[in-house]
């Protein structure tokens, strides 16, 4: 890259360093730049989007972000009502399924009844939008746990000075291998990754167009339980609200990226700002696979509610083609859930080596 | 909000507790169970497609779509019920990293281990994940049950055996999304007591 006289990228930082052989740049920017360059296959994709890129993602970023993090100042002691409404509304949503169940059991019991079809329509709206509303839950509770993580970030750099030993200053910087998987040593905190990037913009329009589409199908389930011979209703319904459930899970697993991000780059600062070599994972196979599932399952869910649509619209067997949408939007959040999987167990991973490397800098100084 | 300072209940020690039963579970089990969901979709899937040809081609009434009708919820949900459990125990595994880092850290920054107590909401996040897994293992049994009697049974039997086994699978469904509701609550429960005891042990 070598950024030479006047920075075309004010007001960030400019000053640029020897790392490894090659110049690099603590600005965010030029190093975006440059990991663009070296690929020839991308760099229309910078031509095109270099003014752009940053101000119209961090204006996104930035109004999210005032979400996920603390606003500077905040005493860390303050409780946020995150918990509670996270509860609140998982407790709702437990008491409307206990209220589909009830329901059920009712119409179990006398098939015959003129009501019946209709009941179970019914039935079946309600418990997916209290499916919906206890994972909005969740996700509230996730933006807990994002706020929570950067007031332990501010925590780590007021304590560690006073903790760590003292080390000899010098950083050996490149690729190594931890006890966790394989790690780059620099002495910049990474840039995010795409997906990170991804995550921390799109997790809230995700929940939103998840919840949208969840509260009209829902909508829609009311009419159809109201019209005992209409398919398309019931096509509409069970696409919209599994749309929506498939929307609010790929929300969910965006909360978690956000906190994969946020984990990366407050333990980079941490040991930036105390001047040590920033020990980073590199990105690891349960993330990798993380990503796969979640954007399969997604892709699966919007599949089944095409499939629904084209029922609507009218086919010369609804039950042999409701046969097998049912278990592909089943199956579409099975996989998005596989992948939260994939994405917690990346947490778990990366938490034990932050442990691990604040022993090391508290026992060492290096 | 309020401003509070954690009032937990916590163990002292004079080394790192490690995990305990739950978190080595948790470590354990997460794979097999994340494995196995992936399998149960997989077959359900096939089964759904092969339920779908039969509609097609001889009718809902069909005793293999009967038959069917059962089994794909049964395995669907044996999916359901292992990944939600893989869910909940990589919710575990983390809780577990965050106790047994936390400890490392504070022993070798030559403290005596404070360790939180086991949180109420962690016990709720346990007790309605084994609710949860015991409620819908109990529904897929019924679900073979009811497969291995179309022919035996009426058709109306059957549907209603349908309709009851599907309200208790949802539910199960329900407890186990809002055991995972407390257990990640939990987290923030450890988050905040964390941050103020690395802050205790450097004296700022």
């Amino acid at each position: 890259m070598g950024q030479q006289g006047p920075h075309p990228n004010p007001p960030r930082p400019q000053h640029s360093l020897t790392l490894a052989g090659e110049e690099t740049s603590s600005c965010a920017k030029c190093r975006l730049e440059d990991s663009y360059l070296r690929k020839p296959r991308w760099r229309w994709l910078w031509a095109m989007n270099k003014d752009i890129y940053f101000e119209k993602e961090e204006e996104m970023t930035t109004r999210l972000a005032t979400l996920t993090r603390p606003a500077s100042g905040v005493d860390w002691r303050q409780q946020t009502s995150h918990r509670k409404v996270g509860f609140g509304l998982a407790l709702v949503g437990l008491m409307l399924v206990t209220v589909t169940l009830i329901i059920n059991l009712v119409v179990a019991g006398d098939l015959g009844a003129s009501s019946a079809l209709s009941n179970l329509r019914l039935s079946f709206g309600l418990t997916t939008l209290a499916f919906g509303t206890i994972k909005i839950g969740i996700a509230v509770v996730l933006v807990g746990i994002l706020i929570r993580l950067w007031h332990r970030v501010d925590s780590v750099k007021a304590a560690l000075p006073g903790l760590k030993a003292e080390g000899d200053g010098t950083v050996q910087t490149g690729a190594i291998k931890t006890a966790f998987g394989p790690a780059n040593v620099g002495v910049h905190t990474p840039n995010p990754h795409p997906i990170h990037r991804m995550a921390q913009t799109m997790w809230a329009p995700m929940l939103a167009m998840g919840a949208m589409a969840l509260g009209i199908g829902t909508a829609v389930s009311f009419a159809w339980a109201g019209n005992e011979t209409d398919v398309a209703l019931g096509a509409w319904t069970q696409g919209l609200q599994f749309l929506g459930e498939a929307l609010l899970l790929s929300g969910i697993a965006m909360l978690l990226g956000s906190t994969l991000r946020a984990l990366r780059e407050g333990g980079g600062s941490v040991q930036e700002s105390l001047g040590l070599g920033v020990v980073t994972l590199k990105m690891p196979v349960t993330a990798k696979i993380f990503v796969f599932l979640m954007a399969t399952g997604l892709m699966l869910g919007i599949a089944q509610f095409i499939g629904h649509i084209v029922v609507a619209g009218g086919v010369d067997q609804p039950a042999a083609w409701f046969a097998w949408l049912g278990p592909l939007r089943e199956l579409s959040l099975g996989l998005i859930l596989a992948g939260i999987v994939m994405a917690l167990v990346t947490i778990g991973n990366v938490l034990a080596f932050q442990f691990n490397r604040i022993c090391q800098i508290i026992a060492t100084g290096m | 909000m309020t401003t509070a300072t954690p009032r937990i209940a916590i163990n002292t020690t004079a080394k790192s507790p490690g995990y305990s039963l739950p978190h080595k579970m948790g470590r354990a089990l997460w794979a097999p169970m994340w494995l196995m969901s992936l399998m149960a979709f997989a077959i359900g899937f096939i089964l759904a497609a092969a339920r779908s040809s039969i509609v097609a081609d001889f009718g809902v009434v069909d005793a293999g779509a009967q038959r069917l009708s059962h089994l794909v919820p049964a395995v669907m949900f044996i999916g359901f019920l292992a990944v939600f459990a893989a869910v909940s125990f990589s919710i575990a595994r983390i809780l577990g990293a965050l106790r047994k880092g936390g400890g490392d850290v504070q022993e070798t920054a030559g403290s005596e281990v404070e360790t939180l107590k086991m949180a109420a909401t962690a016990r709720v996040f346990m007790g309605m994940m084994v609710m949860g897994m015991v409620l819908i293992a109990v529904m897929v049994v019924l679900h073979f049950v009811a497969a291995g009697n179309v022919g035996t049974w009426s058709a109306e039997t059957l549907e209603s055996w349908a309709i009851s086994l599907e309200g208790f699978r949802r539910l199960g469904v329900a407890m186990y999304l809002f055991g995972i509701a407390f257990g990640l609550g939990t987290i923030i429960a450890v988050l905040h007591y964390q941050s103020g005891r690395i802050r205790d042990l450097a004296g700022v």
